[in-house]
């Protein structure tokens, strides 16, 4: 008996640290969820929903399942949303992604749909669990002494053979994965290392790295181009993507960085 | 009366030969390809030949038998589903004989006359195979021994109908025409089909044996509503009020065509089906009396419209629709008349082939020309066509010895012989019909063939090559014998299907309603000859020496009008507008509301996967809120 | 009490691996089929992958004939051993044999219908060179064969997680072998793409709908939730949401209207032959999971749901006639085909008895043989471009190649419900069912639309037939011996079950119980 059954015992009656703790985070959940749909900038969704998720692993840890709301908070919010956020960093995608919709009353339904699927499901639960008294999952977790080695019983007895058939989930899941990114290079166009060093070190090539945007320029800017040692400015330091600009006059001014 | 067939013996064993044997035909036309083009016609005339053939020795061999109640051949079951089954089988019996007589003799010469009418149409291979099909189709409708094989051969028939009434596709009326055809008898279709479930439903079976003696057992309301669904099915299938419109829309097919399936035999069908589940509505008061008011109703409309149509192949086509008309009113009175109808059928048969025939006939020498109105004198130029189409047109108004007189008479009697004043009502449409056939008939003929040429310019009538004359001829022998051989024969040899019956004429003597009809005839064609004698108001003519004369005619015409013509004019007008604004718009209005609505719900389809995700949701909606509803109720 | 004392209690469940055999092969063998991915060399993989594949769809089919007659719940009750399940199993095997020859042909196109490298950029110079040069890839093999193997689990998962699993299982590598045409690629990654994103919102359906049911009985093994329906202290409104739910997600998968919608665009997106291993195997894998769902565990509430599930019925038939009328793609045309021949399963389905349960099984394989040889005949319908599939481009067919026309002919009346065709067989048994069942206003809607679908059936018909042959008609490609094969059976099939239907309805009325 550990500090699990002490937990365990706490879901008989929502009260004390337990009930302040809901009564803190459940809004903190809601707004979050809310904000995931709503904000315009991707990356900025993808925290709203890591804090929702952390709020749901707090509660579920709360509800006496450890191992769910540990799981919870390290797969999902550590794992996946963090490989989401890299992901949508890699790719690059800002705040001026059109968002306007081309779709006449799509947005309206939409909403009034979802409002009324809500209403639905909620007052269906409201009847239901109404009046019900939550028995919490001291019991359940006594019978094989404890909340993981219960989960455990469950998943290599009863359900041993949906957690196996996963296996094949996974598998078809890193073959497509392998399908859809990873382009395999015929031999003819894979390039070998001496042939890659004779091109670097070929006439008209720069074998150094590229001078950074900015360098010896009268600016900082990363839409500076960089200034060669030989006063010419050098397209090759700025990133593609990126529009060349003039820049204003107070950019352009003497920073007093010049040589003298 | 328990009916029983009992199984096929000896020769009978192979009446499936007289399916297969077109149906191969059919199957090595359509699949040869072009390499069949130079024999093919003949494989397919051929082949309906020994068809006929065929038929003779298997209707001599059960002529001969004892027990002539009908013979059946199994062939194998055929959908054993929760309790139910259909023996695949064939049941030849004396009406199945005279049918496939009336199909395979009929047909053959129509397939010869083909041979000749197709002869410079690049398609005549894909034709005689679409021809041979049907025929095959027809032959396994009337010899299945189930309404389930019945509806194969049902559905066979239309999809035959449907690919040769459009098989000038390139005519956009041709398609309309066939999808038209197609549309309509698909309500038909439905109501039959649904007919077959309720015999299902109730009794188990569609075998004919098992059916008719399970009537008995079913509620009255059952039986009404089987037979009701049945006539539904037939009037699809028959061109009858208020189904009826396809028929004449369907004279854009080949004329052979006209004359075999939308004359001869597939529009008769309806007339068999009835009389093949007479036990279902003799069992039926209600049916009965429907099925009378639909061919009394159909008969009078096919003849009023008949006499307003200028199109040569309308005409006989409206006129088609009468005749089935008469049909029904005979098979709907039951008892003695169920004969009275099949043999006015196989009569009809004759004539009306020979009729479309010819009508083919003085088309092919007139360039295509449909038009009557620019008809006329065409019996100096083409003589044989002229005799057996006057013979096939006595023989339609029914006048005696020819067979027409011999197979109406008697439905116009037996009509007056129904009990109580329903018999009065329908023998007096029935007289009315036949001088109205008398009227139009008249002024087909003699626009056609008489008075002074009104011919389109450059225009050089001639007689059509024997291939299709002695078709012609042939046809007209039978319109002149086949009634008055039929009359005397066919109900004897049809006693063992629908039973004796005692004919007993209490209101009108034979000789007074001969007297009538015949009074009515002449009456309608005289003054049909009177009115169309010097060619159509509608044609300009030069005004010649005779101009008082003339004009007294004229005035004779004007009174006419005023007087005759007027009322029916407007009534035809009447008529033939609720036939196309009301019964043909309900028709065209459910195709394009299906279309209509299909459009409008394409569009719903956007391609957006957000748009979509809406519509599930949606649904999720109703379906959880429908659930919800369940539970609080 | 630690942790230590609980593994001991532990026992792994019995597992009756004779029963379990078809689907632990299959898994077996995507397994391998994956190794040979990585090691066999380039040339070789195609032969070994389609070798491997064969035997091993082979080698189920064995193991789920040697089951035969077997009833038990085995694995812990997660998956059901029974009559409708192994004939499920048994079919899904069989259509999915014949699906993997049209995936395998590759005489049709250099390579196959398959795009070597899916994760080329579409419509860029490297794809045009490995358009012309390179082979089809040979990861759809293993993909293909755990998505059968996920089938068979699905027919035959006996509680609702299993169920979820398998769903997954069976679903994932459809997504990615949608996403993998060679031709019009980009219309290919926006199917799988639609079908990948609406998928998992169904997912999400049908597991908030597990949540529910489990909130409601407790379990969620279709035995515990059958005895609870009865005795369980909670509230109705409970199941009935879950259920709902629940439905969703299966009836997403069945492409049922009003969850139907992906069923076109990604029909017509993806490579022809995985749309017909959809059409055949998803439709048999999903109607098996509705079936059971509907019959075992829900039994007792089948007066409840059937009102709302047959004005889905209603509803589907409808969409999918009216709709087909105005399809000017013959693989849109098709698609809607399916979603209208889905509303007829459900007829079945609705009867909630022995004749229902038969003839949805019976109709489930009759539609699986004819859509696969009608897929099978539009791969073949094909010009420079690849295959000609609007349908302008059929007009005047018959006269190009009777032979083909005719059976899509005969496939279209089969279709159409026109007798001495599996379709005629497959609807009788359907509409009888329902009728004895007192459904007649199910049977009514199937009639009319029955009417109405027949319609762009035979406009198809007569496109081919009585048109003339354009500029613009491609050729039919002679097939290979692959295609020949799969369009023969599929054809042959259509016409046995129509004209000797006998021996399979026997065998899915011996089927017909379920265990629970």
């Amino acid at each position: 008996m550990n500090g699990l059954v002490t937990l365990a015992a706490a879901a008989g009656e929502v009260k004390g640290g337990e009930a302040a703790t809901f009564y803190l985070l459940a809004p903190i959940a809601v707004i979050c969820a809310i904000g995931m749909v709503w904000a315009r900038n991707a990356v900025h969704s993808a925290l709203f929903l890591v804090v929702t998720m952390l709020c749901l692993g707090v509660f579920y840890v709360l509800q006496a399942g450890p191992f769910i709301g540990m799981v919870q908070i390290i797969v999902y919010t550590g794992a996946i949303m963090m490989l989401f956020l890299f992901v949508l960093m890699l790719v690059g995608r800002d705040a001026s992604d059109s968002l306007i919709e081309t779709l006449r009353g799509q947005r309206m339904t939409a909403v009034l749909l979802g409002l009324g699927f809500a209403g639905l499901v909620a007052t269906g639960l409201y009847r239901a669990l109404g009046n019900l008294d939550s028995v919490g999952l001291t019991q359940a977790n006594s019978v094989h002494g404890g909340n993981v080695p219960g989960i455990a019983a469950l998943l290599f007895t009863k359900y041993v053979f949906a957690f196996e058939v996963t296996s094949a989930l996974l598998i078809t899941a890193a073959v497509g994965a392998m399908i859809l990114a990873h382009i395999e290079k015929r031999p003819d166009q894979k390039i070998a290392q001496p042939e890659r060093m004779r091109a670097r070190f070929a006439p008209d090539n720069y074998p150094g790295p590229k001078p950074g945007p900015g360098v010896f320029a009268n600016s900082t800017s990363v839409a500076t181009p960089a200034v060669l040692p030989d006063g010419t400015q050098s397209e090759r330091s700025m990133s593609k993507i990126l529009p060349q600009r003039e820049l204003t006059a107070a950019e352009a001014a003497p920073k007093g960085t010049e040589h003298q | 009366m328990e009916i029983e067939f009992a199984a096929a013996e000896g020769w009978l064993h192979n009446v499936w030969l007289l399916i297969a044997v077109p149906l191969v035909s059919a199957a090595i036309l359509l699949l040869l390809g072009k390499r069949a083009d130079k024999w093919g016609h003949w494989l397919g005339a051929g082949s309906v030949g020994v068809t006929f053939v065929l038929a003779l020795t298997f209707f001599f061999q059960l002529r001969g038998m004892d027990e002539r109640e009908g013979v059946e051949l199994s062939l194998f079951e055929y959908l054993p589903v929760a309790g139910l089954k259909v023996d695949f089988g064939l049941l030849y019996d004396p009406l199945a004989a005279i049918f496939t007589l009336l199909i395979t003799g009929v047909g053959f010469l129509i397939h010869v006359y083909a041979v000749g009418y197709m002869s410079h149409d690049p398609g005549r291979r894909r034709f005689f195979g679409f021809f041979n099909l049907f025929v095959a189709a027809m032959l396994l409708l009337v010899l299945g021994n189930n309404f389930v094989m019945l509806y194969i051969g049902w559905e066979g028939v239309g999809l035959a109908s449907y690919l040769l009434i459009s098989f000038y596709f390139d005519r956009p009326a041709a398609a309309t025409a066939g999808k038209k055809a197609f549309l309509i008898n698909r309500v038909g279709d439905a109501g039959f089909a649904i007919a077959i479930f309720l015999m299902f439903a109730t009794l188990g079976t569609t075998q004919y044996d098992e059916v008719f003696n399970g009537v008995g057992q079913l509620t009255g309301a059952t039986v009404t509503a089987m037979g009701l669904l049945l006539l539904l099915g037939a009037c699809g299938k028959s061109g009858q009020f208020p189904l009826h419109t396809w028929l004449p829309d369907a004279m854009e097919g080949p004329t052979p065509v006209s004359a075999l399936i939308h004359a001869a035999t597939m529009v008769t069908a309806g007339v068999y089906l009835i009389a093949r589940s007479h036990p279902v509505f003799d069992a039926s008061e209600t049916a009965q009396a429907v099925v009378v008011t639909i061919g009394a109703i159909t008969l009078l409309i096919g003849c009023i419209i008949g006499c307003a149509k200028d199109d040569i192949k309308r005409v006989l086509a409206y006129s088609t629709v009468s005749q089935i008309g008469y049909m029904f009113l005979a098979v709907g009175l039951g008892g003695a008349a169920y004969a009275l109808g099949l043999i006015h059928l196989l009569a009809h048969g004759f004539f009306k082939a020979g009729l479309f025939l010819g009508a083919g006939s003085v088309m092919h020498g007139m360039q295509d020309q449909t038009d009557i109105r620019r008809f006329g004198g065409l019996a100096k130029h083409m003589r044989i066509t002229w005799i057996t189409f006057l013979l096939g047109y006595l023989a339609i108004i029914g006048l005696p010895p020819l067979s027409g007189f011999f197979s109406k008479d008697p439905i116009i009697h037996s009509a007056f012989e129904r009990h109580g004043w329903s018999g009065w009502v329908l023998g007096s449409v029935a007289l009315i019909g036949a001088g109205l056939t008398a009227f139009y008939m008249t002024r087909l003929y003699v626009l056609t063939f008489h008075g002074k040429p009104r011919w389109t310019e450059g225009q050089h009538p001639h007689e059509s090559p024997p291939v299709m004359t002695i078709p012609l001829i042939l046809l007209a022998v039978g319109s002149v014998a086949a009634g008055g051989l039929m009359a005397t024969s066919v109900p004897g040899w049809l006693e063992p299907v629908l039973g004796e019956h005692e004919e007993h004429h209490a209101r009108l003597s034979e000789w007074t309603v001969t007297a009538m009809t015949m009074a009515v005839v002449i009456l309608g064609a005289g003054l049909g000859f009177a009115l169309f004698r010097r060619g159509t108001a509608l044609q300009e003519q030069p005004a010649g020496p005779l101009v008082t004369a003339a004009r007294r005619n004229l005035y004779f015409d004007t009174l006419n009008e005023v007087v005759f013509e007027l009322p029916g004019k407007l009534l035809t007008r009447a008529l033939v507008f609720l036939d196309n604004r009301g019964i043909d718009g309900v028709v065209n209005g459910l195709a394009a509301t299906v279309g209509g609505g299909s459009g409008r719900l394409r569009r719903a389809q956007t391609g957006f996967v957000r748009s979509y995700a809406l519509s599930i949701l949606g649904g999720a909606v109703l379906v959880v809120a429908a659930m919800m509803a369940v539970t609080l109720s | 009490m630690t942790t230590d004392i609980a593994a001991e209690t532990l026992k792994l469940p019995s597992l009756d691996y004779a029963a379990l055999a078809p689907m632990l092969i299959l898994f077996g063998v995507g397994c391998v089929g994956v190794l040979v991915e990585a090691i066999a060399p380039k040339k070789a993989r195609f032969p070994v992958q389609l070798v491997l594949a064969v035997l091993g769809i082979a080698a189920s089919l064995t193991a789920i004939v040697l089951a035969a007659g077997t009833e038990k719940v085995t694995a812990a009750g997660a998956v059901a051993v029974d009559g409708p399940g192994l004939f499920l199993q048994g079919s899904i095997a069989v259509l999915g044999l014949v699906a993997l020859l049209l995936i395998s042909e590759r005489s049709l196109e250099r390579g196959g219908a398959f795009v070597a490298q899916a994760a080329v950029t579409a419509n860029s110079e490297a794809d045009r060179d490995q358009a012309t040069r390179g082979s089809g890839a040979t990861e759809v093999y293993p993909l293909i064969i755990f998505s059968l193997g996920g089938m068979m689990l699905f027919a035959a998962a006996n509680d609702l997680l299993t169920m979820f699993v398998a769903l997954e299982v069976f679903s994932l590598p459809l997504y990615l072998l949608c996403a993998m045409a060679r031709r019009r690629r980009l219309l290919s990654q926006e199917a799988a793409l639609k079908y990948f994103l609406l998928g998992a919102f169904a997912s999400a359906f049908f597991l908030f709908g597990i949540a529910l049911v489990y909130g409601y009985a407790g379990r969620v093994d279709f035995a515990g939730i059958h005895a609870a329906v009865l005795d369980s202290p909670n509230d109705i409104a409970l199941l009935y949401i879950g259920l709902a739910m629940v439905a969703i997600g299966l009836l997403f998968k069945a492409a049922l209207a009003p969850f139907h919608v992906w069923t076109p665009d990604v029909y017509q997106g993806a490579p022809t032959p995985v749309t017909a291993l959809m059409a055949a195997c998803t439709k048999v894998a999903a109607f098996g999971g509705l079936l059971r769902v509907l019959y075992v565990a829900f039994e007792r509430s089948q007066w409840d749901y059937r009102p709302v599930l047959g004005a889905i019925a209603v509803l589907t038939m409808l969409v999918g006639a009216v709709l087909a009328v105005t399809q000017t793609d013959i693989k849109r045309l098709l698609a809607y085909s399916s979603i209208a021949n889905a509303g007829y399963v459900l007829v079945g389905v609705l009867a909630i008895s022995k004749a229902g349960l038969a003839s949805s099984l019976f109709y489930l394989v009759a539609y699986g043989f004819s859509v696969l040889a009608a897929f099978g005949i539009v791969t073949l319908v094909r010009d420079a471009d690849g295959e000609a599939t609007h349908l302008s481009r059929w007009a005047g067919l018959g006269r190009r190649s009777p032979l083909y026309a005719t059976l899509f002919t005969f496939l279209l009346l089969a279709f159409a419900g026109i007798p001495l065709t599996s379709g005629f067989t497959a609807k009788f048994g359907v509409f009888a069912a329902a009728i004895e069942a007192d459904q007649t206003w199910l049977v009514i809607a199937g009639v009319i639309t029955s009417a109405i679908i027949a319609f762009p059936y035979l406009r198809v018909v007569v496109m081919m037939w009585l048109s003339e042959p354009g500029e613009s008609t491609p050729a039919v490609s002679l097939p290979g011996a692959l295609t020949a094969a799969a369009v023969t059976i599929g054809a042959a099939a259509t016409l046995l079950l129509g004209i000797v239907p006998q021996p399979l309805l026997d065998m899915t009325e011996n089927a017909a119980h379920f265990v629970r």
